[in-house]
């Protein structure tokens, strides 16, 4: 570690994993609802569950896009960062208004918190992601304002490159475009354009470009590539994921009472989404291919393979299989979406959160690379997630196509709680996919505390 | 262009056209495949690729097309568990194929064989 205030990532690393666990214990609660309906009721009824499970999901990457550019920024602009104390100060801000939005979640009914945090003064809450009291989202706004001031006048400031400006502006972008969820009109339709221009915007837009500067930065650390190579190919699949991504958006105003040339243009442009992402599985193997040093993290450079392949999966293949306006027209809104969203979320971002964990954790605890034993365990975890992950992916794929089959498709249509009954056995197995999808969280998180011989390499070739 | 460097831009074609075979351009690929091999020599790193991008196309073509007009066949067009099955196995294995030709177009920029691994000792 260069410099110093590198250090601050570590307390937004802990507090992401610690919200992790909260999101996929939530996550195998609500697996089990689905299957026992009255499982821990009325204490976590479903929809509780299921606000926490996303919720918790946006509020731990957030803290692991933060963290990792609080780790990136200092390095590559070569100076310490702005301003140490306002990350750390945002950093409780952010946890404890986090926590107690969690807990308001858990405690009291959500009508009743919309009163106790005076949403009628500026009604923001009630949709989907975006169900936080206005306060927190003020709250949201301020931190991220903070945060992005911070690393603003880093990078500016100091060394500008390719990786820190694109990931300057995808972090602007994330700020800017969560501002739309002030905006909430009483029209339905209209309210559902400018909910998607934040969800949208957010993972098929900006937060691509913090995902492709995470991992072009962890890419040159592990390969030893030139930066001139890795930035060419950043440029092309920045640019990509703008130009399919931007208009793409209209495949979410398909059936929703939006005018019918969106089924063209949603159809059209979401075809082309997968290509930013087939591009950096490209990037990805090419300069794992070319590299010119053997890192001795072997667990951070699976990690960073890994994210590549499985957002492409997950947010290319999974996107596209139901991105087509015909298609769509059968699958909207059943469980294909949810197999898309797992293993997209999964492959694109959480792995590119724990892919600069990896490299950045034994860094900043004063080593190269986590030693032989932790490794071991870190990569046993690697495969354990991503497998259960690849499952729950094809059996709610599979449950969806018998949803869409039984449920829109053949010629005596059933009902939807019906449907829901005969796809119980893709549940159950879910279910047992994502147990251990936690176990190997629990391995991940016991690896930090592995202890072993320390991996032997040259010197040089680890910086 | 020298000898090595014409080969290995018959042997990056040869890849690309192999993925473009089983992504954007199926048939059409695989014809421009053929040519690309009918240009090669026997023992060089062109022939290699053409073979190596041959050998996928073909197995992608019974896995994907076969298989699963077996699946279709043998379960019944009105069956959902057919639909349930044919969908899953079509993405993952097509996904899978195209993986590793793009993993084979990239080995075929450095101009060295399939064979390397992926993360260190």
């Amino acid at each position: 570690m260069k410099y110093e205030s590198q250090g601050i990532a570590k307390m937004y690393f802990i507090a992401a994993i610690a919200l992790f666990v909260g999101q996929i214990l939530f996550g195998v609660t609500m697996g089990l609802q689905y299957v026992m309906g009255d499982f821990l009721f009325p204490e976590i009824p479903f929809n509780a569950a299921r606000m926490v499970h996303t919720n918790l999901l946006i509020v731990w990457l957030l803290f692991g896009f933060m963290g990792s550019a609080y780790f990136l920024v200092p390095e590559e602009a070569e100076r310490e960062l702005y301003a140490p104390w306002l990350a750390k100060l945002m950093f409780w801000i952010f946890l404890v208004a986090g926590g107690l939005t969690i807990l308001g979640y858990l405690l009291v009914p959500y009508a009743r918190l919309a009163e106790l945090t005076m949403n009628d003064l500026l009604p923001t809450m009630g949709r989907e992601f975006l169900e936080q009291p206005t306060i927190t989202k003020i709250g949201i706004v301020i931190v991220a304002l903070a945060f992005v001031f911070n690393i603003g006048m880093t990078v500016l400031t100091g060394r500008k490159t390719v990786i820190n400006l694109v990931l300057l502006t995808g972090l602007v972008g994330l700020a800017v475009f969560f501002l739309f969820s002030f905006y909430n009109p009483d029209n339905l339709v209209l309210d559902k354009y400018f909910w998607w221009f934040v969800v949208h915007l957010w993972v098929e837009g900006v937060w691509e470009l913090i995902m492709a500067s995470l991992l072009a930065y962890v890419l040159i650390k592990v390969t030893g590539v030139d930066r001139e190579v890795i930035e060419k190919w950043l440029y092309i699949i920045i640019a990509m994921a703008l130009i399919s991504g931007l208009v793409g958006m209209g495949h979410h105003f398909f059936w929703i009472g939006a005018p019918a040339y969106w089924q063209w243009l949603g159809s059209v442009f979401s075809a082309l989404e997968p290509i930013p992402f087939f591009m950096m599985t490209l990037f990805a193997f090419s300069v794992v291919n070319k590299r010119r040093r053997d890192h001795p993290n072997k667990a951070a450079v699976l990690w960073a393979l890994g994210t590549a392949v499985m957002a492409f999966l997950g947010a290319g293949v999974w996107g596209f299989l139901h991105t087509l306006a015909p298609i769509n027209y059968y699958t909207h809104g059943t469980q294909i979406t949810a197999a898309h969203g797992h293993m997209a979320f999964y492959g694109a971002y959480v792995m590119v959160v724990l892919t600069m964990i990896s490299y950045s954790m034994p860094l900043m605890r004063g080593k190269k690379a986590a030693n032989v034993t932790a490794q071991k365990l870190e990569i046993r975890s690697f495969w354990m997630m991503t497998l259960s992950m690849v499952a729950i992916t094809l059996l709610l794929t599979a449950a969806g196509t018998m949803q869409v089959y039984l449920q829109r498709y053949s010629a005596e249509p059933l009902p939807f709680m019906i449907v829901q009954d005969k796809l119980a056995i893709f549940y159950w197995l879910r279910e047992v996919a994502g147990l251990i999808f936690l176990s190997g969280l629990f391995l991940y998180i016991y690896s930090f505390f592995a202890k072993g011989k320390e991996v032997e390499f040259i010197a040089e070739q680890a910086e | 262009m020298n000898t090595d460097d014409l080969q290995l831009k018959r042997a990056t074609s040869s890849a690309l056209l192999s993925l473009l075979n089983l992504t954007a351009l199926p048939v059409i690929g695989f014809i421009g495949l053929l040519y690309v091999y009918s240009k090669t020599k026997p023992n060089t790193i062109d022939r290699y690729y053409a073979v190596v991008g041959i050998k996928t196309s073909l197995l992608a073509g019974i896995a994907l097309l076969l298989v699963t007009l077996l699946v279709i066949l043998l379960g019944g067009f009105e069956s959902p568990l057919t639909w349930v099955y044919v969908t899953s196995y079509f993405v993952i294995v097509h996904a899978s194929f195209i993986l590793f030709a793009t993993w084979t177009l990239t080995r075929s920029w450095t101009g060295e064989k399939l064979k390397r691994q992926i993360l260190s000792k």
